[in-house]
């Protein structure tokens, strides 16, 4: 009257495996989970029961008592619903003991019987070490991306216990084909607007260039209308594919966080997140009480995390970007437990420079400087540093608009970057925007023209010491743009990384 | 403690003028009332309607005496009797004083603050607090000269003024007001060409050894006292004057604070308030007639149409100072208000030869032959072109060059080097005379 049936629980974007153990003994009727379970975890009983009527199984009517193992672990979530019904199953002796010995469950329960999609099935399917699993039929593909587990789709309770039984095969996955997964696009849905189509701005279309050849935090500054935020839509279409790896790990942490996965299961593409400035910290950065979920800087991870009307942004969330900015991962501590999650994002954030947005442009601005002060000083000085890239970008007059011939489309210009990023790995880091002093004494040496340039920035009070290097940064990936591929870096590049990287003093008022 | 007013140490007069000025509401109209050196009357270039700190104490309708009928320590001694308001009144024009602010003529800074024997008892208790000899001996040693309308010592170029201040603090090694002397004004928002020419225009005339008066705010006044300092480096005779609108402890703004500091080395530093004094906004029109009043001339570099400068410049008007405007772009906001002054009549500064020509004074040798800049190569000269002499922004430098980024950034670069351009606030600016 005992049966124990393997399954999994997620905390953070860990997955954790739990052992549901189901007694059935003798009492009046009960069905009681002890365990840690979290109150979705708990309203589990009433779903199987549901189920259980709804497939015409008849549920135990004697004292049901369901064990979630290990019991220092909280069980979040609906995701054990199959397992404690399998295992409630199998006490009854309805299913046979031995077959689902060697399957872990995973899935939730409807009140009709039918399974239903859970949120990070990979990380928990990635911490199960039973040679089967089954999962709900959605999550087919997205668990198959382990590759050490024989994966079975399950629709329903009752096609389960068919399965099991031998009677029925497995239900079949809906063919989601290789046509979608191989198309050659990198935007199949058509969302990511092409660089071709902005038209003058040539400053905001090379620092965008830039920003994603060498991996640089970029900050645009300008008026509204001025295209800042179609350019920083742009980006995902600059730059490549995710390695295998980062895929894994972006497709870890979107399905944890129960964000739509695409077909296929996984996330090839460099996601593009884009908060709204009333975002919470929560919301931003991960947590939450009982459920840690990741935040908008982990979706973000391996793709590009676009802050727009920066400014408007409460300062106290803005500081806490610091860390994982440096770091590439932010890690969240509550009373009861820790979680890390990575956030290694390409930071692209836009603010316009005063309230009116004009910026104290002569004439046009309508902002006081008290006014305009209070504005810039919501982003803090140490987060203005942190961007290699900082431009300023005025809006295009009519002529621009209208005249200019087009620029060009996003397919050349990440042809560009493709060939410049292939140089990082050879200097050890897997963007230009991480290379050490080390690194950069050795890839990255400035010619005495150049540090003429540099010299007089720095003793006009332009440039600070922190500013230096990441200026010599911009210079390498700007050299790895043109194909320059010596250590030395040219004045031209120089002089270039200087004007990408506008002094702050652009916020200064009244100097 | 009252002890230091009871005459045990031998403090001078003005010593007892800057105790009575700290007292609050103790303006230096007023006090020029108490002194007996003006009748009851209010002086609108230091007053204003509504200003809180000198509310509208005494009417207006009496002419100025010059020359204090009593001395300070005289009224200290009232003050702290609580008898100062009383003593004012007694031989002049009946006891009109003693109505104050409460008749229809309190305006809108009549307060509880205008009932003289209130007023009075206030400045008593203060007054018994005050520690005159401590407070004296701060600006013995900080060297300022503390002078009285009507006193010999009072600077003569500012005595015949008809706004002249009743009292003026002077601090600084070159403290008489003697020599030529020419105020550079202009705006704070200004240009970067128009920041060059101010310090070029300083650097000249200190060089000639004329004086620079400026009021050493940001943008014009800074450049032009920066240039003065630079060019009057070594000689005492081009020393700057810094008029200021608060005390000296005080500089404004705070990060022309070396500034301050080097004027009072080199020049003088010249102010109505005494020590203590921020300066507030209502103070600087009234700062400003005291610069006009120095001057022999009035040079206004960039102005918009309305600010300090433009009241400088009618101040000047006033007094019969000529002024002299630097003419701008008709689309430079920046130069609205000289534009403005040229069209007005006043004389137009197309060099600082204009300035010399002013003061009746022979122009300096023009400097030898070129500038000493690299000039230019020929993709410079286009993107110079391209720039123009507006302020340019960087993208729109590049949407309407066809060079491209890199090489503009290059170019940029060695322009800036060799000083054909500067970059201020995100904008791109041609500062210098243009290549021959």
């Amino acid at each position: 009257m005992i049966a124990t049936i393997k399954s999994a629980t997620l905390l953070g974007i860990e997955g954790h495996p739990v052992t549901v153990e189901v007694h059935i003994g003798r009492g009046l009727p009960a069905f009681t989970v002890v365990g840690l379970p979290d109150a979705a975890c708990r309203e589990s009983r009433d779903r199987v029961r549901a189920a259980f009527a709804s497939s015409e199984l008849e549920f135990p009517k004697t004292r049901v008592t369901v064990n979630l193992a290990p019991s220092g672990v909280r069980k979040i979530g609906a995701g054990l619903d199959l397992a404690i019904a399998v295992a409630i199953l199998a006490a009854q002796g309805r299913i046979d003991g031995r077959v689902v010995e060697e399957c872990a469950f995973l899935g939730e329960l409807g009140l009709d019987g039918r399974v239903r999609a859970i949120a990070g099935v990979l990380s928990l399917v990635d911490a199960l070490d039973t040679p089967a699993v089954a999962v709900p039929l959605e999550c087919v593909n997205e668990a198959s991306l382990v590759g050490r587990h024989l994966v079975r789709g399950v629709s329903s309770l009752r096609a389960a216990v068919a399965a099991i039984a031998g009677r029925e095969p497995w239900p079949e996955p809906p063919f989601v084909g290789t046509a979608a997964a191989a198309r050659p696009s990198v935007d199949p849905a058509g969302l990511i607007p092409d660089l071709a189509a902005v038209r003058g701005q040539p400053l905001g279309q090379w620092a965008v260039e830039v920003s994603a050849a060498g991996g640089h935090h970029l900050l645009m500054i300008g008026p509204p209308g001025a295209g800042k935020t179609m350019l920083a839509g742009c980006l995902p279409g600059l730059l490549p594919a995710l390695t295998r790896a980062e895929a894994l790990e972006v497709t870890r942490i979107h399905s944890a966080g129960g964000l739509a996965l695409p077909h296929g299961g996984l996330v090839e593409q460099p996601p593009f997140r884009a908060p709204h400035h009333t975002a919470s910290m929560v919301s931003l950065v991960g947590g939450g009480t009982a459920l840690a979920r990741p935040g908008e800087i982990s979706f973000a991870c391996h793709g590009v995390l676009f802050m727009d009307e920066l400014a408007e942004f409460p300062p106290a969330v803005l500081d806490t970007l610091r860390q994982p900015i440096e770091e590439g991962w932010i890690r969240v501590s509550r009373a009861r437990h820790t979680v890390t999650f990575p956030a290694d994002f390409l930071l692209v954030a836009a603010m316009n420079p005063c309230p009116c947005g004009e910026g104290g442009a002569f004439g046009s601005c309508r902002c006081s400087d008290a006014v305009r002060n209070r504005y810039v000083r919501r982003v803090s000085g140490p987060l203005l540093d942190r961007f290699d890239l900082r431009v300023v970008v005025s809006r295009p007059d009519a002529s621009d608009l209208l005249g200019a011939e087009p620029s060009e489309a996003s397919r050349i210009v990440a042809a560009r970057v493709a060939a410049a990023r292939a140089l990082a790995p050879t200097r050890g880091v897997c963007c230009n925007a991480d290379l050490d002093a080390d690194a950069l004494d050795r890839w990255a040496v400035l010619s005495s023209p150049s540090r003429r340039l540099i010299e007089h920035r720095l003793r006009a009070g332009r440039l600070s010491a922190r500013g230096l290097q990441r200026v010599r940064r911009v210079a390498r990936t700007l050299a790895d743009l043109a194909g320059d591929e010596s250590g030395v870096l040219d004045e031209r590049h120089v002089a270039a990384a200087l004007e990408l990287r506008a002094d702050t003093a652009v916020l200064d008022v009244a100097s | 403690m009252s002890g230091a007013a009871s005459g045990r140490t031998a403090l001078p007069d003005e010593a007892y003028t800057v105790a009575l000025l700290t007292l609050p509401g103790l303006s230096p109209t007023r006090l020029a009332v108490l002194l007996g050196q003006r009748q009851a009357g209010d002086d609108p270039a230091v007053t204003r309607p509504g200003d809180p700190v000198v509310p509208p104490l005494f009417p207006l309708d009496v002419p100025k005496a010059v020359g204090p009928t009593r001395s300070a320590a005289e009224v200290w001694s009232f003050v702290l009797a609580g008898r100062a308001l009383q003593q004012a009144t007694a031989g002049g024009p009946g006891g009109r004083l003693g109505r104050g602010g409460r008749g229809g003529r309190g305006g809108p800074g009549a307060t509880r603050d205008d009932d003289p024997e209130v007023t009075a008892a206030r400045w008593a208790a203060m007054a018994a607090r005050l520690d005159v000899v401590d407070l004296w001996e701060r600006y013995r040693r900080l060297d300022i000269v503390v002078d009285l309308l009507g006193t010999d010592s009072y600077p003569s170029q500012l005595a015949s003024d008809r706004e002249a201040p009743y009292v003026l603090f002077r601090r600084g090694r070159q403290w008489p007001l003697d020599g030529h002397r020419v105020a550079i004004v202009g705006t704070r928002r200004c240009t970067p060409a128009g920041r060059e020419i101010a310090r070029e225009f300083g650097q000249a005339l200190a060089a000639a050894g004329v004086r620079v008066v400026s009021g050493l705010a940001l943008g014009i006044d800074g450049a032009a006292h920066q240039g003065a300092m630079e060019g009057g480096a070594g000689r005492a005779d081009g020393a700057p004057i810094g008029v200021v609108a608060g005390g000296f402890d005080l500089p404004y703004p705070a990060r022309h604070r070396t500034l301050w500091r080097d004027v009072v080395e080199r020049g003088v530093l010249v102010s109505e308030w005494p020590l203590g004094t921020p300066s507030e906004g209502w103070r600087f029109p009234a700062r400003n007639r005291i610069i006009a009043g120095l001057a022999d001339a009035v040079v206004v570099i960039e102005s918009q149409e309305r600010g300090g400068s433009m009241i400088t410049a009618n101040a000047a008007l006033e007094r019969g100072v000529s002024v002299l405007a630097v003419p701008g772009s008709i689309r430079n906001p920046a130069a609205a208000g000289t534009n403005q002054l040229l069209r007005d009549g006043a004389a137009p500064v197309c060099g600082i030869e204009d300035v010399f020509d002013a003061l009746s004074l022979d122009s300096p040798a023009p400097p030898a032959k070129g500038d000493g800049r690299t000039p230019p190569g020929a993709t410079a000269e286009r993107l110079l072109a391209v720039m123009g002499w507006e302020p340019i922004r960087l993208d729109v430098l590049m949407a309407h060059s066809t060079l491209d980024p890199s090489t503009i950034a290059l170019e940029l670069a060695h322009l800036e080097l060799a000083g054909w351009v500067a970059e201020r606030a995100g904008y791109w600016h041609r500062i210098g005379p243009p290549p021959r």
